[in-house]
């Protein structure tokens, strides 16, 4: 497993798109974070910490999953892959745990980028800024948001299959279809895999300062996570062990 | 035990029986061709071999164990398909170094295989800017990259210039002289004319044929002797004393089917006749194909 592992972390490393999404979910944060940081004032620490959300990696990094599983297909390397490594079930596994991986270096890059980039500004501005149990907080809970959205985008190309039916669908997911069920009938929406349950890890408060009650709690939200993972886990599973590779 | 063994092999796709009931094996240290027109079945029959297909009935075996079964399987099986695909965006190196990595192989081995194959200069150029033949050889690469013991190789010279063509036919044959088995699929004929010790012909998924070059090229008799004498009626009479059908040419000579020179050339020796000339004569291996697969030769 460790082997796969490796070899998934080395294909991730040593394509362009890995290296243009690192720098565009970066650039993406950083801009949102130093426009507000600037912008903004009268800063709370609960402003502070929110702000320390704007980490982008998790919508990066789940269309990077789809990317480099559903690709498999679009490149037709799913058979060379397949011969190295035969064990259809551990390859699915090695490929949700290193993106996985993946999302959380990555959101750990992104997340103390933002954090230094904003306290700096926010400081020099005589702003307030956040206390260093919220900084860790904020830390461990993108992190995590990143770790799960890229197993799952892993899941997701592996039983779309078509890249970009997989990319449109997460996106208008994400975009339209979770942000209308948040906003028509949360008690559905809280339960979504981009949006609903990823707010509930992250626990930040709406853009008009109040808190958001009916997203889930932390330790629920992760459970969703792990059973949206799981569902999708199985699915691809079923899917890859019982196709014939023509 | 053979390093390959095929038995009892079917697969159905749906309403199309893509292989029924095929069984052969593949002997270390001899290059077999496995030859069969377009939709014969042998890409599939490969695919099954290697656990990328699931058979319908029957195995597919690499000293006994299946494809998934092996515990390094590219150290034991490499394998080149005909649709062989690469990531446009990754370099020939670094494609090859996932795949050392997947596999548990020395990073050594990376530029062992490149240098084998002749693509050392070309290994940091990204894969989508490479020819077709360079693809081929990078697929090739790949196969070689745990050493195995077998080769299974699925049109493997399609997009190489013809040095691409004679190095293949030099590697397989250096591999074979290592001990390694080497399975060849091609509609190239004279090409695999060149390269193989055994044939297996397929047509619409079932056996036509099977054996060393040789059997295959002489037919259900086997390849027949063509003498020149001095004396054809002496040669004749003691050639049909020994239980031999015999055919007289036009021009001089006999023709003895079913029996190899040396034999033919130990009865003249017994008769005291002496020999002019002595050879096999054989089909070519397209008339064979073309004679097992029940198509028309086109020589």
């Amino acid at each position: 497993m460790s082997a796969l592992l490796q070899a998934e972390l080395l294909k991730l490393r040593t394509t362009r798109t890995f290296i243009a999404l690192v720098a565009a979910s970066l650039a993406l944060s950083l801009l949102v974070v130093v426009l507000v940081s600037i912008l903004g004032d009268n800063f709370t620490k609960q402003d502070v910490r929110d702000l320390f959300t704007a980490d982008f990696t998790g919508l990066f990094i789940i269309l990077l999953g789809v990317i480099g599983m559903a690709g498999e297909w679009r490149h037709r390397t799913i058979t060379s892959t397949v011969l190295a490594a035969p064990d259809r079930i551990r390859l699915l596994a090695a490929k949700m745990v290193s993106y996985a991986a993946a999302g959380a270096l990555l959101s750990l890059i992104v997340t103390l980028t933002i954090m230094l980039v904003g306290t700096i500004i926010l400081s020099v501005r005589g702003e307030e800024t956040a206390a260093m149990s919220d900084l860790v907080d904020v830390l461990w809970r993108n992190l995590l948001v990143a770790a799960l959205v890229g197993a799952l985008g892993v899941g997701i190309g592996a039983v779309v299959r078509n890249q970009i039916a997989a990319i449109v669908g997460v996106l208008f997911i994400a975009f339209v279809l979770e942000p209308t069920l948040l906003g028509l009938a949360e008690d559905y929406g809280k339960f979504g895999p981009t949006q609903g349950a990823p707010g509930g890890i992250i626990q930040a408060t709406g853009f008009d300062g109040e808190d958001q009650d009916y997203l889930l709690s932390t330790g629920i939200a992760v459970l969703v996570m792990l059973g949206w993972i799981g569902l999708f886990f199985a699915a691809a599973a079923a899917r890859l062990r019982g196709s014939d590779l023509v | 035990m053979a390093p390959v063994e095929i038995h009892g092999l079917s697969k159905r796709f749906r309403n199309v029986l893509a292989v029924n009931d095929l069984s052969f094996d593949v002997e270390a240290g001899r290059v077999t061709g496995f030859l069969g027109p377009n939709g014969a079945g042998k890409s599939t029959t490969l695919r099954a071999l290697l656990g990328l297909v699931r058979p319908t009935a029957g195995t597919a075996t690499f000293g006994g164990a299946r494809y998934d079964e092996l515990e390094r399987p590219s150290a034991t099986v490499g394998a080149v398909l005909e649709d062989a695909s690469f990531h446009p965006g990754r370099t020939g190196r670094n494609h090859l170094r996932v795949l050392a990595v997947t596999g548990m192989h020395p990073p050594e081995r990376v530029d062992v295989v490149l240098d084998a194959v002749g693509l050392t200069a070309a290994a940091d150029r990204l894969v989508k800017g490479y020819s077709m033949g360079m693809r081929q050889r990078l697929a090739i690469a790949a196969a070689l990259l745990g050493d195995p013991e077998v080769l299974i190789l699925d049109e493997p010279t399609n997009g190489l210039d013809p040095p691409g063509i004679a190095w293949m036919r030099g590697m397989l044959r250096e591999q074979a002289g290592r001990g390694r088995a080497v399975l060849i699929s091609s509609h190239l004929l004279a090409e695999v004319a060149q390269s193989v010790d055994d044939v297996v012909v397929i047509a619409n998924g079932q056996m036509r044929g099977h054996g060393t070059l040789e059997q295959v090229l002489g037919g259900d008799e086997g390849p027949s002797t063509e003498v020149r004498s001095q004396d054809d009626q002496l040669l004749m009479r003691a050639l049909k004393a020994a239980g031999h059908s015999v055919t007289p040419l036009a021009a001089g000579g006999l023709i003895v089917p079913a029996v190899s020179p040396k034999d033919v050339g130990v009865i003249a020796h017994d008769a005291g006749v002496y020999l002019i000339g002595l050879g096999q004569q054989s089909r070519s291996l397209e008339q064979a194909f073309f004679a097992l697969t029940g198509g028309e030769s086109t020589s």
